[in-house]
């Protein structure tokens, strides 16, 4: 009898976990697809939705309804024709491109050798510089401009300033770098940790005991294990830089007030000579009247946003897993 | 020669107390103790992860302890192998190789020896995530030795096989360890696997070295009750001893050696002999009866009732059967009277 059980026990067994895995599959994918559609759905609605104003902005510019942008400046044309020959708008994208880059590069330059420390070693107050960056992720960006108009107008980095004669708040270079890091740094941050932190520090032990160096372990056991993950994380950094409004516009407002002498040499040796890159211009725009530039603006940078969330996923989708 | 002195650190909830141990040079020696015992930090100690609290580690008489682990030349293979994923089956091999910057003719020709000494040369362009697990140990076992290492550490390297593959393994590390003429230290929690391989075994427990020996000698002296028990010396009985004589459970034994005091005694089933009741006779023969007879593979597990439950190990060149009256022979000379624990 129980000879009997034992022989029919384990194919029992194997058929039932065979059927839940397959009814769990298909519930997985049930839910899956219907909640990706009803994303799909929903933001292709919101999309659309938003689209007539660009079609009313082509009927505006026949009208002649909207008049006020600017005294030298026709009524914009938009996509009907003429927005992208608007220097206002290559000035913006310029410097948006330029200094999320810049901001990119000096968080990936920082961020990825914190992360790597933070992941790997013991270190004092390890916990409290993790709750800090992340906690900055679910505050407003104003506060965070805020903090940084209160860190750089008084104690050290006001002393600094004053011995290295420049203003960092109200620059475009650091003002706008520093302010655009700070959140791109702590995404990014989150990302690269979580990356490390995925790749079992085994690999790189047993590298060193058959005679690697701890950097060549690094370089070539554990940063191409992580390399699709560290990529997702530079997209991450960079898309944050661009998404940044709350804290450039605290940190260095718009310039719109200053007179051209503000801007530094290096600033107008870049032709640099507007501080409205595409996330501020767009309020800025809207802010003047302009709501039509502003949706043109926006489209922008969902556009690019759209592409660098595709890439990302796309690179992250050739990952390790461990 | 690995000589470890003193040894005390912890490591989590993980501690090390005072380890003293000498390993031979080309000696196979296995760590056996049960989980959390200390094992695993005793070989993260001597690859250089983390730096112990106490004492020293020294290789061929050199203090390794300042040394960073990549200067040890000690190779060590987890238990999940961590094979590198991004590199072929050749490329993990060559990796040391390449990391100690030998030309290229040379890492290619010691390259192809090992994949045909371990026979996986049709594996060389594979990677690892599409190996069994027996081709992964075999990658795992040619990348630590590329190197000539003068120590190769095994973290528990076959609890990751079937049964069979196992035994198999455990020939060719044998075979390998006596074919590079390395010191090869082996952690594991199963004795079956020790004596398989081991020259000598180190039983830890609880972050002591309690014993060190060859087999013979740890199966028939155990030091104390643990490690009886974890031998699987299944005859362990709390005993008086009072010079030659062993008092259990109102049974008088005889012994070879001479103790004083309230020990356990503990006999090895296999070395107990049932004989038919009519033929016995002599020192420490006793009579009983067959409570028990499971069939195992090589032998037949019997438990007798002589007044104490006596297991009995025995080639079935005769078989009892439940009920039948018989007498055991216990000899004097494999009685061990050990510290309770």
């Amino acid at each position: 009898m129980s000879g009997e059980e034992c022989s029919r026990g384990p194919s029992a067994k194997a058929a039932s976990p065979g059927k839940k895995a397959a009814s769990d599959r298909l519930l997985f994918k049930t839910f899956f697809y219907s909640f990706a559609g009803f994303l799909f759905l929903f933001s292709a609605y919101l999309f659309l939705s938003n689209f007539d104003q660009l079609l009313v902005t082509e009927a505006a510019v026949k009208t002649r309804e909207l008049t006020t942008w600017g005294e030298d400046r026709e009524i914009l044309n938009l996509f009907a024709g003429g927005f992208w020959k608007d220097p206002y708008f290559w000035k913006s994208l310029n410097l948006t491109l330029m200094i999320t880059i810049l901001t990119t590069i000096l968080a990936s330059l920082v961020g990825i050798p914190t992360a790597y420390a933070l992941s790997r070693y013991r270190i004092p107050g390890k916990t409290v510089i993790e709750v800090l960056f992340s906690s900055m992720l679910v505050i407003p960006a104003s506060s965070v401009g805020l903090c940084l108009i209160v860190m750089f107008n008084y104690g050290p980095f006001w002393h600094l300033q004053e011995k290295l004669g420049f203003r960092f708040a109200h620059s475009i270079f650091p003002g706008m770098i520093i302010a655009s890091f700070v959140l791109s740094f702590a995404l990014g941050l989150s990302a690269w940790k979580a990356t490390f932190d995925s790749v079992n520090p085994r690999f790189e032990q047993v590298a060193r005991s058959l005679g690697s160096s701890r950097w060549r372990a690094f370089r070539t056991v554990t940063l191409p294990m992580a390399k699709s993950g560290l990529a997702a994380g530079i997209i991450l950094a960079w898309t944050r830089a661009m998404a940044e409004f709350g804290a450039v516009l605290f940190f260095c407002g718009t310039f719109r007030e200053l007179p051209p002498a503000r801007f530094s040499n290096l600033e107008r040796a870049l032709h640099i000579d507007q501080a409205d890159w595409l996330s501020v211009a767009i309020w800025a725009q809207v802010e003047y009247g302009n709501v039509e530039y502003g949706f043109a603006l926006a489209y922008i940078l969902v556009l690019i946003g759209g592409i660098s969330v595709y890439a990302m996923h796309r690179i992250g989708a050739k990952g390790y897993i461990w | 020669m690995i000589e470890i002195q003193n040894l005390s650190g912890s490591l989590g909830e993980f501690c090390l107390r005072n380890i003293d141990l000498t390993v031979q040079d080309g000696e196979y020696m296995v760590l056996l103790g049960p989980t959390g015992a200390g094992k695993t930090v005793l070989i993260e100690y001597m690859v250089g992860m983390y730096r112990q609290r106490e004492g020293v580690i020294l290789v061929d008489g050199e203090d390794i302890t300042p040394l960073y682990t990549e200067e040890r030349n000690i190779a060590y293979v987890p238990q999940d192998y961590a094979l590198f994923p991004n590199l072929s089956v050749a490329g993990n091999i060559a990796y040391g190789l390449e990391a100690k910057r030998h030309p290229k003719k040379e890492i290619t020709r010691i390259t192809e020896e090992i994949l045909d000494a371990l026979g996986i040369g049709h594996l060389r362009h594979r990677m690892p995530l599409n190996l069994s697990g027996g081709e992964k140990q075999r990658v795992a076992l040619g990348r630590a030795l590329a190197t000539r290492p003068k120590v190769v550490l095994l973290d528990e390297p076959l609890s990751a096989l079937d049964e069979n593959l196992r035994a198999q393994m455990s020939r060719e590390l044998r075979d390998l360890q006596q074919s590079s003429k390395a010191t090869f230290v082996h952690v594991c929690h199963n004795f079956e696997e020790a004596s398989a391989v081991a020259d000598r075994i180190a039983i830890m427990n609880n972050g002591f070295l309690v014993q060190v020996g060859t087999l013979e000698e740890v199966k028939a002296q155990p030091k104390n009750e643990f490690v009886a028990r974890f031998l699987k010396t299944q005859n362990i009985f709390p005993a008086v001893a009072d010079g030659t004589k062993v008092l259990v459970n109102g049974i008088q034994l005889e012994k070879k050696s001479s103790t004083r005091g309230d020990m356990v005694m503990a006999i090895r089933p296999e070395k107990l002999r049932i004989h038919p009741d009519n033929e016995a006779g002599g020192l420490n023969a006793f009579r009983g009866t067959i409570v028990e007879a499971i069939p195992r593979p090589h032998f037949i597990e019997y438990t007798v009732d002589v007044g104490l439950k006596l297991t009995v190990f025995q080639i079935a060149e005769r078989e009892y059967r439940v009920g039948d009256a018989v007498t055991v022979q216990v000899p004097a000379e494999h009685i061990a009277l050990v510290e309770k624990v």
